[in-house]
Parts: C-alpha cells; sequence; structure tokens
C-alpha cells in the first residue's frame, strides 16, 4: 500500500482552499452614474446586472473570545434561488506589500430552511442588512456596487433606511490560495478607477475603534 | 526654379499620399474592430485608436503647413482623356475602387470647391458677419483673443500652479468620502450601526459578554418563549433593550447543553 497523499489541510470534500482577494473603496451618491459608466466600459460586455439581496450574519459564541461568524445571504429579487451561506476568514497577515486583504472563504449554497438550521445549532443572529446594487465581472475579478440599508424592523425587508449617502465598490476574486499575481490584476484596475474611487485594502479590524 | 518646384511637387504629392494611406489603413482596422469585435473591445483601446487617428491627422496637417510644401491652390488637374471603358490600370492603382474615369466620377473626385451644403453654410456665416457690422466684430474679436492668451498663459505656466489649481477645484467635487467608506465596511465587516439591540456605534471586542439575540425557534432545552421571559430578569444580562425578544437563553452552547441534560438550573447564569 502506498503512503497516504500528504496534504497541509484535511481535505474535506474535494473543495480546494479558496481565497477571496479584496479591495474596498466607496463612492458617493452623486458621482454614481459616472462611475457605472466607467465600469461598463472597462468590464466585460455584459447586460449590467442589478441585485437586492437580504444577509444575515450569525454568531456562534464559543468559550474562547472570538465568535465564529456566518454569512446568510438570499435574493429578494429572485426568492426562490437558493440561500447563500458564506464563512469568511480572518484577513492573512503576512506580506505587507500585498496589495489586496485576503481572507480564507468557503461559499456553499443551502435551502430555504438555513435560518431555523442555524439556530438549531446554537447560532444567533448578529445583524441583518440589505444590499441593493450593481454587479460587474471582467475575467476573474468581480466588482460589487452595493447601498447598504439597515432594517428597522427585524424581518421585515421592505422597512429599511440607508445606511449613508455613499455606495461601497468592492473588488474581490476568488482564487486558490497562493496565488500572488491575482493582488497585481487588482491593482492595476484599481487603478483605472480612479480618481472617482480609491480601492484600497481595509483592515476591518482596524475600524473596530 | 521650374524644376526644383515640380520635383518639390512631386515629393511633397507622395508623402502626402503615403500619409493618407496610414489614416486609410488605420480606419479600416478600426472599422473592422468595431463590427466584427464589439464584444471583445473595452474602452481603452477605442481611445487608443482614436488617439492614433488623431495623431496622424496632426502629422498630415503639420505637412500641409511645412514651407517646403508649394501650394496646391495654384495646382490645377485638367482631366484629358474620359473614357465609359473600364480602366484595369487605374482599378489596380485604387484597389478596385475606382474602375472607370468617366464622366459621373470626375465631379465628384476633382472636385475642388467645397460640397453644396457646406458651400450654402459658409454662405450663411458670411451674409451673419457682413450682418454684425465692423464694431460689433471687432469687440468679438477682442474676447476670442483675450480669451485665447488666458488659456495659453494658463498652459504655458510652471506645473506647480497648474497642480495647485486642480488640487483645488477637485477638493470642491470629491467623488468619495473616507469616512464613509470606514462606515460602510465597518457596517459589512461586524455590523458597526446596524444592529439595534446595541445603540449604534463601533461594537467593542467583547462580543462574547453580550447576549445573543433570539430569533424564534425551540432551544435544546425545551423551554418554552413564555417560561424564558420570566426569566429574564435573572438573567442579569448588560443589554437592556431586549423587550421585544420573546426571551433570553444562556450566552453559550455549552450551558445549553448541560441544560438540556438537566443538571443546570436556568437561574444560574
Amino acid at each position: 500500500m502506498e503512503a497516504p497523499p500528504v496534504t497541509v489541510m484535511p481535505v474535506t470534500g474535494g473543495t480546494i482552499n479558496m481565497m477571496e482577494y479584496l479591495l474596498q473603496g466607496s463612492v458617493l451618491d452623486q458621482a454614481l452614474e459616472s462611475l457605472l459608466h466607467r465600469l461598463r466600459g472597462l468590464c466585460d460586455n455584459m447586460e449590467p446586472e442589478t441585485f437586492t439581496d437580504h444577509e444575515l450574519v450569525y454568531l456562534l459564541k464559543g468559550q474562547q473570545g472570538n465568535p465564529f461568524i456566518l454569512r446568510a445571504r438570499r435574493s429578494l429579487s429572485h426568492p426562490t434561488a437558493p440561500w447563500h451561506l458564506r464563512y469568511l476568514g480572518q484577513p492573512e497577515v503576512g506580506d505587507k506589500s500585498r496589495h489586496a486583504l485576503v481572507r480564507n472563504c468557503v461559499d456553499v449554497a443551502t435551502s430555504h430552511t438555513l435560518p431555523e438550521f442555524l439556530n438549531e445549532m446554537g447560532f444567533r443572529m448578529d445583524h441583518e442588512f440589505v444590499a441593493n446594487g450593481h454587479i460587474f465581472r471582467k475575467g476573474a475579478m468581480k466588482v460589487v456596487v452595493t447601498k447598504l440599508s439597515r432594517i428597522l424592523v427585524p424581518g421585515n425587508t421592505e422597512n429599511i433606511e440607508r445606511l449613508s449617502l455613499s455606495y461601497l465598490v468592492e473588488l474581490s476574486v476568488l482564487a486558490p490560495a497562493g496565488q500572488d499575481t491575482v493582488s497585481e490584476d487588482m491593482r492595476s484596475f484599481a487603478e483605472q478607477l480612479k480618481p472617482l474611487v480609491h480601492l484600497e485594502k481595509i483592515d476591518p479590524s482596524k475600524q473596530r475603534h | 526654379m521650374q524644376q526644383r518646384e515640380e520635383k518639390q511637387l512631386e515629393a511633397s504629392v507622395e508623402s502626402l499620399v503615403s500619409r493618407v494611406a496610414h489614416v486609410k489603413n488605420a480606419l479600416h482596422s478600426f472599422i473592422y474592430k468595431l463590427e466584427n469585435e464589439y464584444e471583445r473591445l473595452t474602452w481603452p483601446s477605442v481611445l487608443d485608436n482614436f488617439a492614433l487617428l488623431s495623431g496622424q491627422l496632426n502629422t498630415i496637417n503639420k505637412l500641409l503647413k511645412n514651407e517646403k510644401t508649394p501650394s496646391y491652390r495654384s495646382q490645377v488637374i485638367i482631366p484629358l482623356l474620359l473614357s465609359p471603358d473600364r480602366d484595369d490600370e487605374l482599378a489596380k492603382l485604387t484597389e478596385q475602387r475606382v474602375p472607370v474615369f468617366s464622366h459621373e466620377i470626375v465631379p465628384d473626385y476633382l472636385r475642388t470647391k467645397p460640397d453644396p451644403e457646406v458651400e450654402e453654410v459658409e454662405k450663411q456665416l458670411t451674409a451673419e458677419a457682413a450682418r454684425i457690422g465692423p464694431e460689433a466684430a471687432q469687440k468679438q474679436i477682442q474676447t476670442l483673443n483675450k480669451l485665447c492668451s488666458g488659456l495659453l498663459e494658463k498652459l504655458n505656466n510652471p506645473r506647480d500652479e497648474r497642480e495647485a489649481e486642480n488640487a483645488a477645484l477637485r477638493q470642491n467635487k470629491p467623488s468619495f468620502n473616507p469616512a464613509d467608506t470606514n462606515a460602510l465596511v465597518g457596517a459589512v465587516a461586524f455590523g458597526k450601526g446596524l444592529s439595534k439591540c446595541r445603540p449604534p456605534g463601533p461594537v467593542a471586542p467583547g462580543l462574547s459578554g453580550q447576549g445573543p439575540m433570539m430569533s424564534g425557534g425551540p432551544t435544546l432545552q425545551q423551554v418554552t418563549i413564555g417560561g424564558g421571559s420570566g426569566q429574564q430578569t435573572s438573567m442579569g444580562g448588560p443589554v437592556p433593550q431586549q423587550q421585544g425578544q420573546p426571551g433570553k437563553m444562556p450566552s453559550s452552547i455549552k450551558t445549553n447543553i448541560k441544560s438540556a441534560s438537566g443538571s443546570m438550573h436556568p437561574y444560574n447564569r
């Protein structure tokens, strides 16, 4: 019998360890039109796609400090589409010269019983919001321009109010671990969006204070 | 003297022909790209094509303005022989665009006056100019000169001055707000300003210290919702705004499991 293959991470279900490379920025309402025009020119030629999503963030508190966070997302514009569950790990601290935020990412599609399932597992919903906006694609890169809204009455997605007067712009790529050319491509794309938007690596833990 | 002029004429016509051929090729490839590679075309490459065409037109202009170029206005082209028969030599020269040198094509190709529409517009403009009168025309000329010189001055000034002006202008119309960026990133990353059971603002790192929200559904403890709310006051949780919530459960899943086995009293939290 030959020795079992040596892997760095336990292989579960045949999925590769995917990392999400992320750059974020924002754009004010008045500059939104010009940003959308520019993105239509720069990105792949496809019909502009809009989306309306409701995202719920679930927390599982362990004995030790950091809670485990899962994000459940469903489309309000396609109510029969499956829910989307995503885990995002801590941003990889390493190469300071790397231009994008890199974190581990696991994505699955689930059925509509997801909230009840998570509650049964012991997760508790921490916060929820409604996101709607536009999504563009260029090769493997995805650009999302989102308007975030707060939900005033829990569970009621009609009664929402905007969080701020800006749209959040995110440039992300899902790639297997170890591909550093991805962040170079992202940075050159981000250069083309200046000075309308400054896409940069924003460390979420620094935002807490 | 005559010979020199002739030589000059010949040379300038040749270079003009080659430049025009460049423009034609550039246009040809651009049109091809627009028609056939429509899906893959990106705005930067369209801009590149336009820039190329503009550069080529510029060189043609420079060539025409060159001192060595004789004035073409003094030259006259007279067709000596027109025939309705197909001329193969001509066809080859013009890449099959002019197969016949006949009466129909001569007025178009050898035209020296502007097109009829252009002539109309020019007539209107000259009539308007005559109508205005010399003083008004003079004033308009002066304003135009002033604007042009002001623009030239701005363009010729040292670069740093220009940059300062640009920076000042740009600040008047910012297209993004860094504070908003931070707020939005905070909201997406960990719900800053989104959860209603906490006061809006930065979430303290001690998330685990606060009680969770109950979203409904039976828990492992099988405690009824009514029974749960009765225990609320004894919980002593740090978050008082949970009036709307049906009940608070102990904050760690281990506790839940213990309670399910019955060994832990629910009031002990």
